[in-house]
């Protein structure tokens, strides 16, 4: 038994964060480097790892995230191992480099603390999305780990003049750098009785990456589950 | 979804995966028997014109990073990182060879496989045995070979006289007994502690004791953390069998000795020596103090606890390598920050999910998304409704209605299937809840398509809206659209579909059928009434078709019940 599910067991432990398969995150904690993960993702810890829940740097951060509510993240501090997933999204680990990356907020699995970070609206498309479309906007030198249903794609922005336009409910993350608006690519007259199912666009236009997953289910599970 | 090679088989990497970023991992195993697999980096003329490319136990990487040897783990006897764009130009052919360490041959090997991984799931494997093999000492398994691309050959040839044989086939030479150079590794990170430097006696990737390298403790081997090969262990050298580095070090190779790992800080009088051979990975440093103090955390290091924790550095002591790059001196350095795979950054941690552009009309990014460009071929493409998730350039998106959907009312919930019309110039992308996407090429000939998984399709097909009706069908009869003609069809299909041929027992349920050659003639089958007693609680009554035709014919089944 042990030999078929051995190919299964941890890989030593070679970066902050790793993906364990395609779908659970695998973070080396250690104390003095926080985390912070979203509410409800942790599926397993080794260690010595303590929660917060709605800690006041976020609460305080994210205090515009959603209205009423707090800050869908916890912080983590300890020493140890911790496991994340979100219902069997794809995990994608980034490690910025002096980089920016807004992420849609139900992407959002985990991200070092030490990060730069703020939670905004995206102008002009709040309740598109129907929850209203938030972002969290990550800028500094650390680990970030996305969430998408499904393998992502990442396309320039930049390639050619035209711009690129994207489904907000299947939208993971983009290059701050760029333009972003809201944009209704059909005629009026299509929107009378019979619309073509899509109906609004986020238009980016500029030097930078947009990065899409293949699937508009936006709903955030973790947070639906409570 | 890993595709099956067999010996001689061939295919271009493209077609199994748009990432250039590999992971190939080997597994051979023979009872009493070690291996030494290795990567040689040849020429236009299959010669192993510089020997910086031959990836070896004691060169575990070529000097640019792009074939790196990362050692036992996730059952494979041994692994290596490829990153085919980073494989400079001169080299054409990358072979993997796995050599009889010592006495032994070849037929005596068991099943094994290598296989390639890319964004971790495994995309081809070419499982081999002893069977095909008989005195042979040596075996090239597979190649990655340049033909206009990078192309993968599962070859399984064997040479009987081992490495040295190998090496004149690629024309090089041996020197002496692998010499100085596993040294080292030692040197480099030992002499200033006291004699039991570090532990991990036994690595399993050290062959000092003969025995078959066991799948499960070889996750443990220290020398593998993925993405930062540590000098492997030596083989040939039972003195420094011990010595292995045990944990990842920096990614500079050469570190300090103050780098050497330890766990959640190993207490100072623990000796190395008595560890079990099982747990290598706790590559203690005595002398090294407990890093804070902190009871708790000490409590790690003693014990016999998954790897993962005698993989990491000491915490709040960053030997002097080990600062990834790019990581300011100030930053915490508790746990490794190493750079990930492909090195730190954004650029780097989403290259493998870049778009891909082939210049044909339809391409699929991965399974689950299709882009199709619409400026290529110059018509039009009818998709489903809401599943572009991504466009660029001028596309216009029109309601393409009347006639059509009309007739098409009718599963179970009594919703249409709304199509819309994309056109103009540019790049739809389009995609379905992550379902994945098979485009079905149609040259004159004729495909039915279960409505339901009926994603897009160009204008040009002809395509007729078919029921098929019978009791106990949810909704009372199940749409088919039936294409015909020259162009493309992209079905979506809820995981891995079956394809399988008709026969004269060919069934299938009706919620699970994707799609069939429109030559092969539906029957509803009478069987659903055993099956509805079979089972009593069965409230829905299930119908299956049966599916009748001349050879040639097919049907695809998904592995989901809509």
């Amino acid at each position: 038994m042990n030999q078929q599910l051995a190919g299964y067991a941890p890989t030593p432990v070679a970066a902050r964060m790793e993906n364990h398969g395609r779908h659970m995150l695998k973070v080396a904690m250690a104390s003095g480097q926080d985390l912070y993960a979203r509410t409800g993702s942790v599926v397993a810890y080794e260690g010595f790892v303590q929660y917060e829940p709605n800690p006041p740097a976020a609460r305080q951060i994210a205090s515009q995230w959603v209205t009423g509510e707090g800050a869908p993240v916890m912080k983590c501090s300890g020493d140890g191992l911790l496991y994340l997933a979100d219902y069997g999204a794809d995990v994608v680990v980034i490690n910025l480099d002096n980089d920016a990356l807004s992420v849609n907020g139900t992407n959002v699995l985990a991200f070092d603390a030490h990060l730069q970070w703020g939670a905004e609206r995206v102008k002009g498309m709040a309740k598109f999305a129907g929850q209203g479309l938030w972002n969290v906007q990550f800028a500094g030198t650390g680990w970030v780990a996305l969430t998408s249903r499904g393998t992502p794609i990442v396309v320039d922005c930049g390639r050619g003049e035209d711009e690129t336009y994207v489904d907000p409910d299947a939208l993971v993350a983009w290059s701050p750098a760029l333009k972003v608006k809201g944009k209704r690519s059909f005629k009026a007259s299509s929107l009378i009785g019979r619309g073509s199912g899509e109906a609004y666009q986020m238009a980016f236009s500029g030097q930078g990456i947009v990065v899409v997953q293949p699937s508009e289910d936006s709903t955030d599970r973790l947070r639906v589950r409570g | 979804m890993a595709r099956e090679f067999q010996r001689g088989h061939k295919a271009k990497i493209s077609d199994l995966t748009p990432g250039t970023d590999l992971y190939v991992g080997v597994q051979i195993t023979a009872p009493g028997l070690t291996f030494d697999i290795s990567c040689f980096g040849l020429d236009a003329n299959e010669q192993l014109s510089d020997d910086r490319y031959f990836i070896f136990f004691n060169q575990p990487k070529s000097p640019e990073e792009s074939i790196q040897l990362l050692g036992a783990q996730a059952g494979d006897t041994e692994s290596f990182r490829v990153t085919l764009d980073r494989v400079p130009p001169h080299v054409h052919k990358l072979s993997f060879t796995a050599t009889i360490d010592g006495a032994g041959q070849m037929s005596q090997v068991g099943p094994g496989y290598l296989r390639i991984v890319a964004g971790g799931e495994e995309v081809a494997r070419y499982a081999f045995d002893g069977s095909e093999f008989s005195t042979e000492r040596a075996v090239m398994l597979g190649d990655f070979y340049l033909k206009d691309v990078w192309r993968f050959a599962a070859v399984g040839q064997g040479f009987d006289g081992g490495l040295e044989a190998l090496l004149k086939n690629f024309g090089g030479e041996v020197a002496e007994e692998e010499p100085a150079a596993p040294q080292q590794p030692a040197q480099s990170a030992a002499p200033s502690f006291a004699p039991p430097p570090f532990a991990a006696p036994g690595t399993p990737a050290a062959p000092a004791a003969p025995q078959a390298p066991q799948p499960a403790p070889s996750f443990g081997a220290p020398s593998a953390p993925a993405p930062v090969p540590a000098p492997a262990p030596a083989p040939a050298q039972p003195v420094h069998a011990a010595p292995t580095l045990a944990a990842p070090m920096a990614p500079v190779a050469p570190t300090p000795p103050h780098g050497a790992p330890s766990p959640y800080g190993q207490p100072p009088q623990q000796p190395a020596a008595p560890q079990p051979p099982q747990h290598p990975q706790y590559g203690q440093v005595p002398g090294q103090t407990p890093p804070h103090g902190a009871p708790a955390p000490a409590a790690y290091g003693q014990q016999q606890y998954a790897q993962p924790y005698g993989q990491q550095p000491p915490m709040g002591m960053p030997p002097g390598g080990m600062p990834p790059m790019g990581m300011p001196p100030g930053m915490p350095q508790g746990v490794p920050q190493g750079a990930p795979q492909a090195g730190a950054g954004l650029q780097a941690a989403l290259q493998k999910y870049r778009e891909t552009a082939t210049g044909q009309r339809w391409t699929p990014q991965n399974q689950q998304l299709m882009r199709v460009d619409l400026a290529m071929g110059g018509m039009p493409v009818l998709a489903r409704q809401g599943s572009m998730v991504m466009y660029q350039g001028k596309v216009d998106f029109g309601y393409k209605g009347a006639g059509f959907s009309s007739r098409i009312v009718g599963n179970a919930t009594g919703q249409e299937m709304q199509l819309m019309r994309c056109t103009g110039r540019g790049q739809v992308f389009l995609a379905e809840d992550g379902a994945h996407l098979h485009p079905i090429e149609l040259q004159g000939d004729g495909i039915c398509v279960s409505a339901e998984n009926v994603l897009a399709f160009d204008e040009s097909l002809q395509y007729e809206v078919r029921r098929i009706e019978g009791h106990g069908i949810p909704g009372g009869a199940l749409f088919t659209m039936q294409f015909q003609g020259t162009g493309t069809v992209v079905v979506k299909t809820h995981g891995v579909p079956v394809v399988l041929p008709v026969t004269p027992t060919t069934f299938a349920d009706c919620n699970a059928v994707v799609a069939w050659s429109a030559a092969s003639q539906v029957i509803l089958s009478s069987q659903v009434r055993l099956r509805r007693n079979a089972y009593p609680g069965h409230s829905g009554e299930t119908v299956n078709l049966q599916f009748r035709g001349a050879p040639g014919n097919f049907i695809v089944v998904q592995p989901y019940e809509v």
